[in-house]
């Protein structure tokens, strides 16, 4: 039995998808209320590692605790109602929906299919309020009306972070937050994150810039080749050879 | 004027109007909301133009519970496919659907000892309501604007609901649904079931209003009637499968006031849908089909 802080536990997570090992006996745990970020080079497995924590990796094996319940079998949509959020690379909103929609969905997640028929329930006007309350964190709620495809990456990105929130995740899943995104809307997205840790939300983030991550992460865990190669501090992940020899190549 | 708008033949064009948008409006479900490719929807509405005819004909139901249990027999019907193909991929699943359907043409042009083949079933009688036969397809076009006001009631329901937020939102990007905890799965079983129902509904009404059917209500080419009306009223739109229908069913109706003779006048029709068809797949060939987003 893992204690009650871990609120995800990865062991020997393998994953192999016809005959390539793409991650090979992950062992890592994730405390309440932790920021942890995720480098390695390209190809490393940082996104596969995601995929297998959300559930959309055939192939995957070994343990995965989420609140100490086993959830390696679960299905993507019982993992995110369980509390996995997951901000995926390429933008995982919907362009065709109104930016309220894209809240609302978020909030619609948990409900059972045959809830959903009914506009006129309570439910949905509460959601609504709630929807805009979110957005007005991030200076959307005044274009809830308009449709997705018409914010820029960076409003993109903190619409699908925030809805997040929506969703009721524990777990923030972050691929490459600032991807796409311009400088001055960097630091919102940086902001909003923080505030997350305020909320005392567990935060695990992909990025490829460790100067960037180290801004606000604690811990650091570097992948190479499918393997965790260093789980640290950031002082002590960046003063490690190991780190210079994966990006660089042996001296 | 008024003599026209009230002529037997404009009041069948809007009996056909009506009962198309009302096969139209639920194949609009599965294909403009929830984006999956069902072309075995002309097979549900062939099941409950058949179990309708059938009752009525052989067994002397009342066209009202036929009808009800013609709905009920496509939902069966809408499972048993369902439940095979929703596993495919969307390319395999369109193919796969036409499988059945034809499957279900085959079945009833063979299966002569029940569907009575290529003869068909004669002497489909019409509804009967508070003890009133509704002989006069005024009556019936009362009855058959009441049925597809509510088909449209309830479908607006489900299109601005949840519900239809949910299998929108699985259709445009199924991975970010289920992001989001929303079984994906479930919610286009569900759209599959009521599109089925919807569309037996459909079958049903067709088949008590021109009061005699042949397989050719499964036929491939009515699947495309269908498809064309809902491209032409729009994928996913609510009112536009309205216009779609009426569009589609008043189109062919001008070469009935050109004087040709009538050899050419069904090869100009069909030709006249391939058009239509062909021109606007050609225009909204950009947001006809989901674009695939990865991880």
């Amino acid at each position: 039995m893992t204690s009650t802080l871990n609120v995800l536990k990865i062991e020997n997570l393998s994953c192999n998808v016809s005959g390539t090992q793409i991650l090979n006996d992950i062992n890592v745990t994730f405390e309440v209320g932790e920021t942890v970020g995720i480098i390695g080079p390209n190809g490393s497995g940082k996104t596969t590692l995601f995929n297998c924590i959300s559930g959309f990796m055939p192939g995957i094996s070994g343990h995965l605790y989420l609140k100490d319940k086993e959830i390696i079998k679960a299905s993507p949509s019982t993992r995110a109602r369980l509390g996995i959020g997951r901000v995926f690379q390429n933008f995982g909103i919907f362009r065709d929906m109104s930016i309220l929609e894209n809240m609302l969905i978020a909030f619609e997640g948990k409900r059972p299919i045959l809830t959903t028929f009914f506009p006129w329930a309570k439910m949905n006007r509460v959601h609504k309020e709630q929807a805009l309350e979110l957005l007005g964190r991030v200076n959307l709620a005044h274009r809830a009306s308009e449709k997705a495809s018409s914010l820029s990456g960076g409003q993109m990105r903190l619409l699908e972070i925030v809805r997040l929130l929506a969703s009721n995740a524990e777990v923030f899943l972050l691929d490459e937050p600032t991807a796409g995104v311009s400088p001055k809307m960097k630091d919102e997205v940086v902001g909003l994150i923080q505030s997350l840790i305020e909320l005392n939300k567990t935060i695990i983030v992909i990025e490829h810039d460790i100067n960037f991550i180290q801004r606000f992460c604690e811990r650091i865990v570097v992948l190479d080749g499918g393997k965790v190669v260093l789980d640290d501090v950031p002082e002590k992940v960046r003063a490690d050879p190991r780190l210079q020899e994966i990006y660089f190549g042996k001296a | 004027m008024l003599a026209f708008f009230t002529s037997d033949y404009v009041i069948h064009l809007l009996i056909l109007i009506g009962i198309y948008f009302i096969v139209a409006q639920s194949f609009n479900l599965s294909f403009g909301f929830a984006r999956i490719f069902n072309l075995s929807h002309i097979a549900s509405y062939a099941v409950g133009a058949y179990t309708t005819s059938l009752l009525a004909t052989e067994l002397n139901f009342g066209i009202l519970p036929a009808l009800g249990i013609g709905v009920l027999l496509s939902a069966l019907f809408s499972l048993i496919v369902g439940g095979i193909a929703v596993r495919l991929e969307a390319e395999y699943f369109a193919m796969g659907t036409i499988a059945f359907s034809a499957m279900v043409t085959a079945l009833l042009i063979n299966w002569k000892s029940i569907t009575r083949g290529v003869l068909g079933v004669p002497g489909i009688p019409r509804p009967v309501i508070f003890e009133t036969a509704l002989e006069s397809n005024t009556q019936f076009l009362i009855f058959v604007g009441v049925v597809a006001a509510l088909v449209q009631l309830i479908f607006g329901v489900l299109y601005y609901g949840s519900f239809g937020r949910s299998l929108r939102a699985q259709g445009e990007y199924e991975n970010g649904a289920k992001s989001l905890g929303h079984d994906t799965g479930a919610a286009r079983m569900v759209s599959f079931i009521l599109a089925s129902m919807v569309g037996g509904l459909g079958g049903g009404l067709y088949a008590t209003y021109v009061s005699y059917i042949d397989p050719s209500v499964s036929s491939f080419a009515e699947m495309v009637f269908v498809l064309t009306i809902v491209i032409v009223g729009r994928p996913g739109s609510y009112w536009g499968i309205l216009v779609g229908s009426a569009a589609m069913i008043l189109l062919p109706e001008i070469f009935r006031f050109v004087t040709m003779p009538s050899e050419y006048l069904g090869p100009l029709r069909q030709l006249l849908y391939g058009i239509v068809l062909f021109l606007l797949v050609y225009v909204r060939r950009a947001n006809l089909f989901p674009v695939e987003r990865k991880l």
